[in-house]
């Protein structure tokens, strides 16, 4: 068994050499590291450590929190290749308010062998709260990605995490041809596990258009709102009233163990479940931080 | 198996057991009230992702988790399970109904029989220290009446596709024997589900099914409603 296979089912891939640049080498294992803390001008970007496909050119200053700090991770590459294996970290200390994402949509390219592997983890200190909205993951065909995602809530954070995928380059007519998308969501807290919620995806298998599962929809997406000290069940209809309008098909529902509100969102066009998203993400930020969600223009 | 352990599961399979399974359509009834199912086929088809996509990946991964510690008298590794199928559960109206039937099933069992683990257990369970999920109660109790965990599997499949077809014939025109063969073109389907289910630890519950997610939420709102999920 390859060791750094991170689920059974990526074992097989994992044993397979990358013709070009090798596993792990530069270039291959890109790294992300952000630190956000509160300080006198309120949040500041402290830490900041980025090596290919990374690249942080600064932290913006359009929110409309007064105290918010925003970064865009830009990428000077293509999208992610077969072999890839990429280590995010992104921490907001005490009362910091962040919002991550990304400049333009991660496009997971056609593999021969081997697999990409993304590894996320968010935590917000006490008080605190991020965004962490990236633009939408596009699997193109012959793909194989898994990523991992953990956000840790210590008492009294807040945090929002999106994920959007789109089955293919739905414009050239391309649709569920990848060959397999894992994407694990896991939330924790100083109690230890929250929730967590997985997306299995292997087209050549199984139908992702079965009934109940995407029905007639391609683009799927989720926003976690994690309010662990909230009333779930208010914000849940709240939210849920706030993405019925919209043009995906889209519902929010109150996670286990009082860790907040999921709201998931199917539609047919990354566009449309993105907007109702950000419906969800702009009610969400003024209950949570009293202040609406940045547009999502990133031009 | 001996006697009274497959008598013990006909008991629990049987639609005739008090867990409240009338109550409960896991979403179908808004299914059915958004056009989405309105006949034999779509409600097979519909109901296979449920046995695949839910069941399968999560409460059956669950239910032999808590058999095997049942088996060991583990009652840590019990509430873990139990645990573990809340958090991965993000529907909420489906959490509440698992808890519910759950609930039932366990003061049923800890009347009928003198167990001290399904005692404990219960104790846990009232001090809102483990769920009590309806596929944890069922993987104790027939652990604890020597049901072997493969058909406690399939039990829980039968039970769940019952339940389902009992609903289904409230909400839509469908007769007795078209529930019959739905039951029995879902054979396959159900062994499909346990199968898959077989080598998965507690920490490799994956259940998919968006669409159902949504609808379950539309349910949460809906105004008029037969069932409680």
């Amino acid at each position: 068994m390859a060791a750094d296979a991170p689920h059974p089912a990526f074992e097989g891939y994992a044993t397979e050499a990358v013709p070009q640049a090798a596993v792990g080498s530069p270039g291959k294992d890109g790294v992300l590291e952000l630190t956000f803390e509160r300080t006198a001008d309120g949040t500041t970007l402290v830490h900041d450590y980025a090596t290919v496909p990374f690249h942080v050119s600064g932290t913006l200053g359009h929110d409309p929190h007064p105290d918010a700090d925003t970064v865009f991770v830009q990428s000077p590459t293509g999208g992610i290749a077969q072999g890839d294996r990429h280590d995010v970290s992104i921490t907001v200390e005490e009362e910091a308010v962040a919002h991550v994402s990304t400049q333009s949509s991660t496009k997971v390219q056609t593999m021969t062998c081997n697999y990409a592997a993304a590894d996320t983890t968010l935590s917000v200190g006490t008080d605190g709260h991020l965004d962490y909205v990236p633009e939408p993951t596009i699997l193109h065909a012959d793909s194989r990605y898994v990523q991992e995602l953990t956000v840790d809530l210590a008492p009294g954070a807040t945090a929002v995490v999106s994920d959007v995928v789109v089955p293919g380059r739905l414009a050239r007519g391309e649709r569920f041809e990848f060959e397999r998308y894992l994407s694990r969501v896991r939330g924790t807290g100083p109690d230890g596990l929250l929730f967590e919620d997985a997306t299995h995806l292997t087209p050549g298998d199984r139908d992702p258009t079965a009934p109940g599962v995407l029905g007639e929809f391609t683009v799927y997406g989720t926003s976690f709102v994690l309010a662990p000290h909230r009333d779930e069940a208010e914000l849940s209809d709240a939210l849920h009233a706030a993405v019925t309008d919209g043009e995906a098909r889209a519902g929010a529902t109150a996670l286990p163990n009082g860790a907040g509100v999921a709201v998931r969102a199917l539609g047919d066009r990354a566009e449309t479940v993105q907007a109702t998203l950000h419906a969800a993400w702009d009610h969400a930020r003024q209950e949570l931080v009293d202040a609406p969600a940045p547009s999502g223009r990133k031009y | 198996m001996s006697d009274a352990a497959t008598l013990e599961s006909f008991r629990l399979a049987d639609s005739f057991l008090p867990v409240g399974t009338y109550t409960v359509s896991y979403g179908l009834e808004q299914f059915i009230q958004d056009d989405r199912v309105d006949d034999a086929a779509d409600l097979e088809a519909l109901l296979s992702t449920y046995l695949r996509r839910q069941v399968g990946p999560a409460e059956l991964v669950a239910l032999r988790a808590a058999h095997a510690a049942a088996t060991d008298g583990n009652l840590e590794a019990v509430c873990r399970a139990d645990q573990r199928l809340s958090a991965v559960t993000l529907a909420a109206e489906f959490r509440e109904s698992a808890k519910q039937s759950g609930d039932r099933l366990l003061s049923l069992q800890t009347d009928l029989c003198d167990e001290a683990l399904l005692d404990r257990y219960a104790e846990r369970v009232a001090a809102d220290e483990a769920p009590g999920n309806y596929a944890v109660v069922l993987g104790v109790a027939t652990a604890l009446a020597d049901v072997a965990v493969r058909d406690a599997c399939l039990l829980c499949c039968h039970g769940f596709v019952t339940g389902l077809l009992g609903a289904a014939q409230r909400l839509l025109s469908l007769g007795h024997t078209d529930a019959q063969r739905i039951l029995n073109d879902l054979q396959p389907v159900i062994t499909a589900a346990v199968e898959e289910s077989a080598d998965r630890g507690i920490d490799e519950m994956t259940p998919f099914a968006p669409l159902v997610d949504v609808l379950a939420a539309e349910h949460e709102r809906a105004e008029r409603r037969l069932f409680a999920s």
